[in-house]
């Protein structure tokens, strides 16, 4: 496996090899938007390591040149997704019930920008396959659990709850459509009032990125693709001031598929890459708007008592040391930072560069990112 | 061996082990012979211990729980739920606690090695990958090549394995092996198990009805941990009797040893090579079979949206005909053999005693590891010359 010190060089000369070719760093526009991307349990040795990169070619080659990177960003409370997420909102590290019955214990990010704003609707959106991230990671936001939507829909057909008996892309767009139409809340959806269903922007938004998977040129259809597209109508529709999207396709790991784990990874690769393109593409979000993309945790060590790649709970560099990478009109200069940071430390920081501040936050203020 | 009382003894212990001990215990009978061995030698040497010995020992895990919220068990508890083991693996103090744990236990363990009271046997291990792979791109195992030998036959490996697999069963097994300590066959289909005949086996294929109930079952799961909770206790209790072959279902200990596999994730209900590789790794450390022979498979491709609902019958209301991933099974079988091999490199049983073979089975090649060292395996061999090493190693007579 590649050392650190291998890694490192290679990681700045693609950024050298970048900034030589580019121009300076757009200034920033008036309101400032932030994308959170997480995704779930991805190791270093099927990443950015020598063997790995073949899995993060976009990451890699295409983002990381342009980007503030951390190669070195340590997980150091719960490695489970619901607490590893909530910590990164909170920059705080939660120990709370991984099933979603208790709320972090620290006001998030969305929290603090809700506060220092006017009251707006669509201010913040989550759009995750993770069921327990429901309304209650923080009041008053819109949770869309995208991934929960096709299960439900794929479900209903092949149990037989559904007039529709096939699962065919046509049928199932249906399906999805009436379980938005009709059962949302079952499904954890959750939004600050009913009305904002009701909305007819809000209802085009999700009917259009239900088409657009269905009907998409690269015959999209897995989870994470379905949040990525919900995702991306979000952000072009209602615009909001903060969206957070969660990939989970990677953890197939559990079920002991290393194809697939790595398939889920390249996929992540290659979504990350999509909506980077999407926002530089918008007059409206290009100057303004700011991705950060964060794996939660890496996973066990082969050889573990815990069954290695499948889970990810150890007490290990393996399983604890993640990477973080930012893009956009948050960092001073695109660089690769050799150090080792805490994922709690983004709170702050992207707080400081979006103009609020995370008070209750444990993580410190990374200097690299504007504030 | 009955059931021995160690009340006192677990008292005594940290309040941590006291659910996994009482459940251990309470299940005596479930349990395999070289874990009643085991336990029985880690108690007995706890027992005779001094007490500022004993003290000592435990000092850092008790510090550790005194400053841990922890579940409210009662003397008598006996395993840990859903919610009890989320409990501890989300408290701060958690990592330092396994750590404490892991550190107590390595020392148990040395000493009744050292005091010589398990005695060595020498053991296998074969990993054979199926026929219907593409040939790989990259060499197979390359980290374990370096430990190994590439061994080239005179046949592909399938042709081989018709006289191995009887040859391996009908060896003398050493003296003290219980039945169920000799050899176990783990595979995805029959074949083995066939070739084998009358030794412990489980087939992915052959177990299709009991899978389906518990999947059906799990996905009766709704979204709170109550629920989870419920349906795995009913699950523990389930006769599944009429749910299996008559041999697996005749035998107590292996049905309850199957019903701990499908209930403890890692794929075992979802994937052929997952579970192979999750039972294999299961045995070798429950068991301790002397011969353990591991039938990877071939895996279909998941079919585009009935792959979102992994536990749900992927053929169901689905148009996509059935089609195999040979490269995707490659990936995952070469991968999950390597577990199978690092899983008894974990055990003290297999540590420098076993004899680790990697085959595929359209392959005239397998890679050997073996604890004497590689210069110790030849470069080439015939089928009968491969056979009657693996035999008299096994019998003591290499």
């Amino acid at each position: 496996m590649m050392n650190r010190r291998t890694l490192i060089q290679t990681l700045i000369a693609a950024v050298a090899q970048r900034l030589a070719a580019a121009p300076a760093a757009a200034v920033h526009a008036r309101s400032k938007r932030l994308v959170l991307v997480t995704i779930g349990g991805i190791r270093r040795q099927e990443s950015f390591s020598e063997k790995g990169i073949v899995n993060v070619p976009h990451l890699f080659n295409d983002l990381l040149p342009q980007s503030l990177f951390y190669p070195y960003t340590v997980n150091e409370g719960v490695t489970s997704h619901f607490n590893s997420i909530a910590s990164i909102l909170t920059g705080v590290w939660q120990h709370v019930d991984d099933w979603g019955s208790e709320k972090p214990t620290h006001p998030t990010m969305f929290h603090y920008l809700k506060a220092g704003r006017p009251a707006d609707p669509n201010d913040c959106w989550v759009v995750t396959s993770n069921k327990q991230l429901t309304a209650n990671i923080s009041p008053g936001i819109n949770v869309i659990l995208a991934k929960q939507l096709l299960i439900e829909a794929v479900e209903r057909i092949i149990m037989g709850q559904s007039s529709r008996k096939s699962l065919e892309r046509e049928q199932l767009l249906q399906e999805m459509k009436a379980v938005l139409e009709t059962d949302y809340e079952r499904i954890g959806w959750g939004v600050p009032a009913t009305s904002t269903f009701q909305d007819p922007t809000v209802k085009k938004t999700f009917v259009d990125a239900l088409a657009g998977f269905i009907h998409g040129p690269t015959a999209p259809v897995s989870g994470d693709e379905l949040t990525l597209t919900v995702g991306m109508e979000v952000l072009k529709r209602l615009a909001p001031a903060m969206l957070m999207m969660n990939f989970s396709d990677v953890e197939v790991a559990h079920s002991g598929s290393y194809s697939l784990h790595l398939g889920g990874i390249r996929r992540s690769d290659m979504l990350c890459h999509k909506l980077w393109q999407f926002i530089q593409a918008s007059p409206e979000l290009k100057e303004n708007t700011t991705l950060l993309i964060m794996n939660e945790f890496g996973r066990d060590p082969d050889g573990s008592s815990t069954n290695g790649f499948f889970n990810h709970r150890t007490d290990t560099e393996t399983c604890r040391m993640a990477w973080s990478m930012v893009l956009g009109p948050a960092i001073r200069k695109p660089q690769v930072v050799e150090r080792v940071v805490r994922q709690i430390d983004f709170a702050p920081s992207m707080g400081s560069w979006m103009g609020f501040e995370a008070v209750k936050a444990a993580g410190a203020h990374l200097p690299e990112i504007v504030g | 061996m009955a059931a021995p009382d160690y009340k006192e003894l677990i008292s005594r212990l940290p309040r941590t082990f006291g659910p996994a001990l009482n459940d251990q215990l309470h299940q005596w009978e479930m349990l395999f012979p070289a874990e009643q061995r085991q336990l029985k030698a880690q108690m007995d040497w706890l027992a005779a211990l001094p007490p500022a010995e004993f003290k000592t020992l435990f000092a850092p895990i008790v510090q550790v729980e005194d400053r841990m919220d922890l579940p409210k068990w009662q003397p008598g508890s006996t395993g840990l739920s859903i919610h009890d083991v989320g409990v501890m693996a989300r408290s701060p103090l958690y990592p330092q606690w396994r750590q404490q744990v892991e550190k107590v236990f390595g020392r148990i363990d040395d000493a009744i090695q050292a005091s010589g009271a398990m005695k060595p046997v020498p053991r296998l291990v074969v990993s054979i990958l199926p026929a219907g792979l593409p040939k790989p791109g990259d060499p197979l195992w390359p980290e374990l090549a370096e430990v190994g030998q590439w061994v080239q036959l005179d046949r592909p490996f399938l042709k081989v394995e018709e006289t191995l697999v009887p040859a391996i069963v009908k060896r003398k097994a050493p003296a003290g092996l219980e039945p169920d300590e000799t050899t176990w066959v783990i595979e995805c289909g029959k074949r083995l198990s066939a070739e084998s005949g009358g030794v412990t086996s489980l087939s992915w294929d052959a177990l299709e009805k009991v899978r389906r109930e518990f999947l059906n079952r799990l996905n009766g799961i709704s979204r709170d941990i109550k629920s989870a909770d419920q349906t795995t206790n009913d699950l523990k209790r389930l006769d599944i009797r009429k749910l299996l072959d008559p041999a697996t279902g005749a035998s107590p200990r292996l049905r309850e040893f199957l019903r701990g596999i499908l209930l403890s994730g890692n794929g075992s209900l979802v994937f052929n090579n997952s579970f192979v590789q999750w039972a294999a790794s299961e045995a070798l450390r429950r068991a301790q079979p002397q011969v353990l022979l591991a039938g990877f498979g071939l895996r279909q491709k998941l079919k585009p949206f009935s792959s979102v609902v992994l536990f749900e019958d992927q053929n169901r209301s689905n148009p996509t005909p059935d089609q195999d991933d040979p490269a995707g099974s490659l990936t995952d079988a070469a991968f999950l053999a390597q577990y199978v091999y690092l899983a008894a490199q974990r055990v003290s049983a297999y540590q420098g005693h076993t004899v680790s073979v990697f085959a595929m089975e359209e392959l005239d090649r397998v890679l050997v590891v073996d604890p004497r060292g590689k210069q110790n395996v030849p470069a080439r061999l015939t089928g009968e010359a491969l056979t009657a090493r693996i035999v008299a190693w096994l019998t003591g007579a290499a």
